[in-house]
């Protein structure tokens, strides 16, 4: 009578195999979904760079981070479903033997690509937590992971990197249209991949000058963004779920959560920033405001994001030339053998980000002739004790808007503009994600003693990366 | 001619009985014997008197010519020996059984009309807890002795006439964890007709369920369906019955009454005021206009006198359109919007057995059901048939057929967004009037919302929809036909040898529809990410098509033989073999609908999102042994053992034997105590196995709408291929006694269960990738206490009074989950809650942010006099599980009318409510607006003497001074300070739960009618809260069946229902 019962409990649903391009192309988007969000329940950096503010919820621009258990989402997207899915994707195209021999070559290339998202995904770990778990991750017969230091954890993924771009073949292709990036330009790939070593490598610029000088002069050699056209930008779809998360937030929901920051607006008004209009819509009167930081504020009252930013299929970006050109700013500020001065690629980043948003070359050149926007000028009217941190900071922040990560990280990193303290707020200002709950009571003991490696697991703790 | 009759009555030992009913026959004239047995009576010669004693034979007597009757009762051998039905559908001595039963009859479950007769179990038996809640045809939770399962079901094994059925609560895991806009589509075991119940026999267990396995590890509620009997008359009964509800207004939001719209003084030009400045008039002048996107009452106090713009000023429509109102609260509130629940019953019954032949039972049930909220009603068609046939001596077949078709229209959603009792009790205007909302609803149609998000014609709600709106065009309906049937054959070998083969199936098709009306309040709606998230539309439509069924093939030899004068035996020898299939598809539109309030899915304004797809099939065969000895009816010994091998297991671990032993020892046939009728100890232990849900041996991907390319990733569950079958291990030790001739009676047991190597899903830290692993893992031990008591204290020919007390305690502990794992998250809800299993204590405790205290002082920060909550959620702020539960009923009859009522009772237990948590916050409830201890409204600023003092201390010991300002949202609600252990209160109550008055009429009235019976009962259900701690609501208020309970949001208010019933024999 049990003839067929090996046959029953057999999920004949869902697959027991997938192609690992497959695995690859929902890891991408996650990956992208969680850096450009700003749902309350899964990115509050557009909130703690002041760029939004709630209207009537404040919690989250009080830097509430625990009510929502914010870090514990970012944690776990990050892990859960880009790190495990990027490392499934891996081991399965690994293992695969295609049928031609044309796309057979092509694997060397998808597991290098793999490798760059996955040094991309645990550097946005380490800046936002400090320790995380490295050595031990991504092993169910390990349920209790031990935390690494982020610094040996962060140079690792900088050697990766270096090892990465070297086993790039330009002259092959990889994921094709699975890679809603690049579309598989492996060219373009290792211009990313220089381009995040020398964000990385520029991270490091407090704690460890002399790394940070070679791995930023490296990641240079090698070529990084050159142009708008390299930006690192993820294109969405028109329907739920693959648009644009902002569009779902502020257009699907129906909600009038956020409106425009005070902190930005008051900087974009004093520099009559050509993006402003690009950046927020204006209030009915016609003139930009943004609500008090950790206020109530009437959403009628402010102004809003604007019209593209909400478009479904407005693309997500994770890395961009403007950024490149900042970054190559600040190296050149620290005196990084990198070519070219300050002055020029202050002026090639902000011109970058005007055009990357819609604005024109002589909206630039209007722009960059503003006695307060012009690098000398600014310099010398700068009253903060390293002037260029002031100067590159502000812009390059305002050129990072909507991109919350980048300039929470930026902001902790140079220092500038100084954020507002809020009216309400729960803690000073956050200089990391606090550990997610769920570590403190599943993973206690390795959580402890992470915590006490990093100082404390509080949110005003400092990174080991950001000194001052 | 009368005279007078004398006498005395004894026992066989001749002993005289106290308080034997005499009657003369075909009278009501009566009297019963005194306490030295002796009695006195009219009547006439050639008349006959009838002596009744309960447990003795009853005898009759012919007056003759003379005038002392002396009698002696026998003892009634079958009277006294219970016959109850045990697993698989045995019946046995009620004396011979080694394990705890209670039966309760069906009259009694069918009484109240509840449209579930599980609730009707409530207080009428020891050792289960019932917990109903208010959603309309919700389901409701079944815990016999406890939870012994970490995150698998421990419902109750529903059993009709010795076999499975469905009880499935088909409800998503986010509906439980309270996530917006889901729906309590019942548990099917509601499908059972009250008609149809005969007696309900309780298994509370492990030895009582050992015979059906694995599935019965969390007792079995065994329903003995009626059966034709001989009855006189024709056989026919009627019964028709109706009943209205009120609601209990001690379990609905009390509002204060002097406030409005707003969130504090946030508004105009300034920001500082209550009111905002708009141009509602077209003039071009600003007017004086209420903050009608916020969903708050904590705004400007009112003032006739002050005339201000509302809601109602935005549409041409309206007839206040572009006209200024006075402030004032409210006429009409949210309780307005109820309306009176009636619930009909009709039923037919046609029961008659022929002699020899067999018997068979027919009967028809119409129910009708409406809810308290506007168009929402349950239909339900019950048709079953029941006969049995003597085809010979040896042979005779059995069947019972029943079919059941179910209609829901417009069930509540529940939980926290999307659901008008959270708008209700969390996010209201106290300004609102609903019959303002209600008239401009069925005057345009349209969504025309208290709450716009702007004060545009036409605007677009912001946060809530007009309640009416959502009511009448965003319903769900569900409907179900199902099938549950049994066909047996018994053959008769021997007078001591027969054999049993029985087929028995039970399938149901349902559907489930849902539906949004385009222009609602944006709402996560249709299919969710493997996340649980959904996307917001304002529109859209999704079903879920159900085919569940479960058939079992049962054969069975059943020995009986007495070995001896003293020694008998018996043995039964069986297999079962189970096979379930449950399939569902649920598709739902994306994006909207592109035809407004077109629903289908073919009408999806974006690309239909995947469908979820499950064919879950999985199988059991089991072989099974019984064998009991019992000598001389005092000392039975039953020892089970049964193999199961189940297809959920890896093959090489998937099958598993357990065995019980059980014993009972009838002490009082070597005792001669006179007061004492009857006592017996029992004792049995017994062991379960149990296998694994379905596909938990392999890993399977999920598959996500392509974001342009095929996308899919890995599972958040990691599979276990090495699992290996659970365990229960349980012992139990009884005693049940009976004294003065059954006058008095009682029954306790104390048990232990533990429930070892757990198969779940362990919770794992993220960074492994997984959100949790399957293992076997984990142990639960639950212990406790039941008692039954029942007497009669008052027994006369005409008045007697019955009473029963059912006391049930259960300590329940989690003893150990996989190594290193301290805690079990089971749900996560709103407000930063969760509902743990934690190693060492009870299955069920809340965790969230506590108080912080000095010296048990609560602290209070000096600044801003706000308290100092933990920075963390993981302090334990309650605890789910009651302290104890008791039913007291009583019931008193005076010739043809008897009365009875039955107190609920349980003390402890906590409930988190997420009402309270936000509401006081937005300023809804009267604790919000009072006089402080400086004698202002606590709402006035600082300034004018508002606030008040949070009871606590500093941190440096002082006691506080610091006076917090109230004139702004959230200073009585979660935002300012107050920990989510605010939030929770004590689910303690005592309630009223049954009342019945049932009126017999004589049956000298009914003489020339064709009627054999007739009787009219009024009956009242949870009439009074008599006590309970939590305010604003029932302490049973929650959001489905299942693990997660102790938390309650925007559940509906609790009826209060009264009932009139005619049942007509003949």
């Amino acid at each position: 009578c049990s003839a067929d019962l090996e046959n029953l409990n057999e999920n004949i649903k869902d697959p027991l195999s997938v192609p690992g391009e497959s695995l690859f192309t929902g890891a991408q988007k996650s990956l992208v979904d969680q850096v450009v969000d700003l749902n309350v329940n899964n990115n509050n950096t557009k909130l703690w760079a002041q760029f939004l503010q709630e209207t009537t919820y404040t919690d989250e621009s009080n830097y509430d981070q625990v009510t929502r258990t914010i870090p514990e989402r970012h944690w776990s997207v990050l892990y859960k479903d880009v790190l495990k899915d990027l490392d499934e994707a891996k081991k399965v195209i690994a293992e695969t033997t295609y049928p031609t021999p044309e796309e057979e070559e092509l694997k060397p290339n998808k597991l290098v690509v793999i490798e760059i998202l996955n040094v991309y995904a645990y550097s946005i770990l380490v800046e936002t937590f400090g320790d995380v778990p490295y050595t031990e991750a991504l092993d169910i017969d390990n349920l209790l992971p031990a935390y690494d230091d982020g610094e040996t954890v962060y140079k690792d993924l900088i050697a990766r990197l270096t090892t990465a771009i070297g086993a790039l073949d330009e002259n092959k292709g990889s994921f094709g249209s699975g890679d809603r990036i690049y579309g598989g330009d492996v060219a373009k790939w290792k211009l990313f991949a220089a381009s995040l070593k020398l964000r990385m490598g520029m991270l490091l610029s407090d704690v460890d000058p002399a790394f940070a000088k070679t791995t930023v002069e490296s990641a240079v050699s090698t070529g990084v963004f050159t142009s708008n056209a390299d930006n690192a930008t993820y294109t969405y779809l028109g329907s739920d779920p693959n648009t644009n998360p902002i569009h779902a937030n502020l257009v699907l929901s129906g909600r009038k959560d956020f409106v425009a920051a005070t902190t930005i607006i008051d900087i974009m008004n004093d520099l009559d920033d050509p993006r402003r209009s690009l950046y927020f819509l204006p209030t009915d009167d016609g003139t930009y405001k943004g609500g008090n930081i950790g206020e109530t504020s009437s959403y009628s009252a402010y102004s809003h994001v604007s019209a593209q930013i909400e478009e479904a299929t407005f693309p997500g970006v994770i890395l961009d030339y403007a950024e490149v050109q900042f970054l190559l700013a600040e190296a050149r500020a620290r005196l990084f053998d990198v070519g070219g001065t300050v002055k020029e690629h202050y002026d090639a980043a902000i011109t970058a980000s005007i055009i990357d948003w819609g604005g024109t070359d002589a909206d630039a050149i209007t722009y960059l002739a503003t006695p307060a926007v012009n690098y000398d000028l600014a310099i010398l009217a700068s009253i903060a004790g390293t002037p260029w941190k002031d100067i590159i900071g502000t812009q390059k922040w305002i050129a990072l808007y909507n991109r919350g990560l980048e300039a929470w990280t930026s902001i902790r990193l140079l220092d500038y503009p100084i954020m507002a303290i809020p009216d309400d707020a729960v803690s000073g200002y956050p200089n990391r994600y606090t550990y997610p709950i769920i570590e403190q009571t599943l993973n206690g003991a390795n959580y402890t003693s992470a915590a006490s490696a990093i100082g404390s697991d509080e949110a005003e703790t400092k990174l080991f990366w950001d000194l001052n | 001619q009368e005279k007078t009759i004398s006498g005395t009555v004894s026992d066989q030992k001749g002993l005289p009985l106290p308080g034997v009913n005499i009657v003369v026959e075909g009278t009501t004239d009566g009297t019963q014997t005194d306490f030295d047995g002796n009695y006195t009576i009219q009547g006439e010669q050639g008349q006959t008197l009838l002596f009744s004693y309960i447990g003795q034979k009853s005898v009759s007597k012919l007056i003759g010519a003379l005038s002392v009757i002396d009698v002696v009762m026998e003892e009634d051998a079958e009277a006294l020996e219970e016959v109850v039905v045990t697993a698989l559908g045995i019946s046995r001595d009620k004396k011979s059984l080694g394990y705890s039963t209670q039966e309760v009859q069906g009259e009694d479950l069918n009484t109240v009309k509840s449209g579930n007769f599980v609730n009707a179990l409530s207080g009428k038996a020891s050792g289960i807890q019932i917990k109903k809640n208010n959603n309309l045809g919700g389901s409701t939770n079944v815990v016999i002795r406890g939870n012994a399962s970490l995150t698998g079901s421990n419902q109750a094994l529903f059993v009709i006439d010795g076999v499975p059925i469905n009880n499935t609560n088909t409800n998503s895991k986010y509906q439980g964890e309270a996530s917006g806009n889901y729906y309590d589509y019942g548990n099917t075991a509601s499908d059972i007709n009250p008609d149809d119940i005969e007696t309900v026999n309780v298994l509370k267990g492990a030895a009582a369920s050992a015979l059906y396995g694995s599935r019965a590890a969390n007792g079995v509620i065994m329903i003995t369906t009626k059966k034709g009997k001989k009855v006189q008359g024709m056989g026919v009964t009627v019964n028709s019955g109706i009943t209205i509800g009120s609601i209990d207004k001690s379990t609905f939001a009390k509002y204060q009454d002097q406030y409005g719209a707003g969130y504090g003084p946030y508004y105009g030009p300034d920001e500082d005021d209550f009111f905002n400045m708009e141009d509602i008039t077209g003039d071009g002048n600003l007017d004086l206009t209420v903050p009608y996107q916020e969903d708050g009452s904590y705004g400007g106090r009112f003032d006739p006198s002050l005339m201000v713009y509302q809601w109602d000023a935005f549409d041409p429509e309206s007839p206040n359109y572009r006209k200024a109102t006075p402030w004032i609260n409210a006429k009409n509130g949210p309780i307005s919007f109820f309306e009176t629940p009636v619930t009909t019953t009709n039923s037919v019954a046609f029961a008659k057995s022929y002699e020899d032949d067999g018997s068979f039972r027919l009967n028809y049930t119409h129910f009708d059901q409406s809810g308290i909220l506007p168009n929402s009603s349950i239909k339900k068609h019950n048709f079953s048939m029941s006969g049995s046939f003597k085809l010979s001596d040896r042979l005779s077949v059995n069947g019972y057929a029943n079919y059941i078709n179910t209609k829901a229209h417009g069930r509540n959603s529940t939980g926290y967004s999307d659901n008008i009792m959270s708008n209700f009790k969390q996010w209201w205007q106290t300004n609102v009037d609903l019959k303002d909302q209600r008239d401009i609803y069925f005057t345009t149609k349209r969504n025309v919302t208290w709450n716009p998000a702007t004060s545009d014609a036409g605007s677009p709600p912001i946060f809530w929809d007009n309640p009416y709106w959502a009511r009448y065009e965003n319903y769900q309906n569900d409907s179900r036909n199902r099938f549950i049937g049994n066909v047996s054959l018994d053959y008769k070998f021997a007078d001591w040898l027969s054999f049993t083969a029985r087929v028995a199936t039970d399938t149901y098709s349902e559907i489930q529809e849902e539906r949004r009306a385009n222009g609602s309040v944006p709402t996560s709606f249709g299919i969710p990410d493997s996340g649980g998230n959904r996307g917001n539309v304002d529109s859209g439509y999704g079903r879920r098509n159900l085919e569940v069924t479960e058939t079992n093939y049962d054969f069975m030899f059943n020995v009986q033989k007495d070995l001896s004068d003293k020694l008998n035996l018996k043995v039964i020898l069986g297999s079962n073999i189970r096979r379930s299939d449950f399939q569902s598809i649920y598709s739902a539109t994306s994006g909207g609908l592109s035809v407004p309030k077109l629903y289908s899915l073919q009408n999806s304004t974006g690309p239909l999102a995947l469908p979820v797809e499950r064919d879950e099939k999985i199988g059991v065969d089991g072989i099974y042994a019984s064998a009991s000895l019992g000598y001389n009816s005092t000392i039975y010994v039953d020892a089970t053992i049964r193999r199961d091998h189940s297809s959920t297991l890896p093959e090489d671990n998937s099958s598993f034997y357990y065995p019980s032993i059980a014993t009972s020892f009838v002490f009082t046939n070597l005792l001669n105590a006179d007061f004492l009728t009857f006592g017996k100890l029992r004792a049995n232990y017994a062991e379960v196995g149990n296998s694994a849900p379905f596909d938990f041996l392999y890993d399977t991907y999920n598959v996500n709408i392509p974001p342009g390319a095929p996308s899919t990733s890995v599972d958040n569950q990691k599979k276990n291929p090495n699992l290996k079958p659970e365990k229960t291990e349980s012992f139990e030790v009884g005693l049940e006694m009976r004294f003065f001739l059954n006058r008095l009676s009682f029954d306790m047991a104390y048990y232990k269960t533990n429930s070892i190597d757990q198969i779940f899903g362990v919770p794992v830290s993220r960074a492994t990738g997984f959100e949790e692993k399957i293992l076997n893992a984990g142990e639960i031990e639950n212990q406790g206490v039941e008692i039954s008591v029942s007497g009669s204290p008052v027994r006369t020919v005409d008045f007697n009074w019955t009473a029963s007390v059912n006391w049930t305690q259960n300590k329940n502990k989690v003893v150990g989950l996989e190594e290193g794992i301290q805690n079990l998250q089971l749900g996560d809800f709103q407000g930063g809650v969760t509902l743990n299993a934690e190693v060492g204590k009870a299955y069920g405790i809340i965790h969230g942010t506590d108080y912080t205290y000095l010296n048990g002082q609560k602290v209070v920060d000096p600044e801003d006099g706000q308290y100092i909550k933990t920075a963390t959620s993981d302090k334990t702020i309650g605890d789910t599980n009651p302290d104890w539960l008791m039913g007291i009923s009583n019931k008193f009859s005076y010739k043809n009318i008897s009365f009875s009522f039955l107190i609920d009772i349980q003390q402890g237990g906590s409930i988190f409510s997420l009402d309270q948590y936000y509401g006081r916050a937005t300023g809804l409830y009267e604790e919000t607006a009072f006089i402080n201890d400086l004698g202002n409204p606590v709402r006035n600023s600082l300034a004018d003497g508002g606030g008040f003092i949070n009871d606590g201390v500093n941190p440096d010991g002082a006691t506080n001074a610091t006076r917090i300002r109230a004139d702004r949202f959230g200073a009585f609600g979660y935002r300012r300070g107050l920990p989510d252990k605010a939030f929770v209160y004590d689910a303690s109550y005592v309630k009223l739960r049954e009342v019945a008055l049932i009126y017999n009429l004589p049956s000298k009235l009914l003489e020339n009618t064709f009627l054999t019976n007739a009787s009219l009962s009024v009956i009242g259900s949870n009439l009074w809260i008599i006590n309970k701690n939590i305010p604003h609501e029932d302490p049973e208020g929650g959001l489905s069946a299942g693990n997660l309970q102790g938390y309650s949001v925007g559940s509906l208010p609790t009826t209060r229902d009264f009932g009139v019933n005619l049942k007509l024999q003949f």
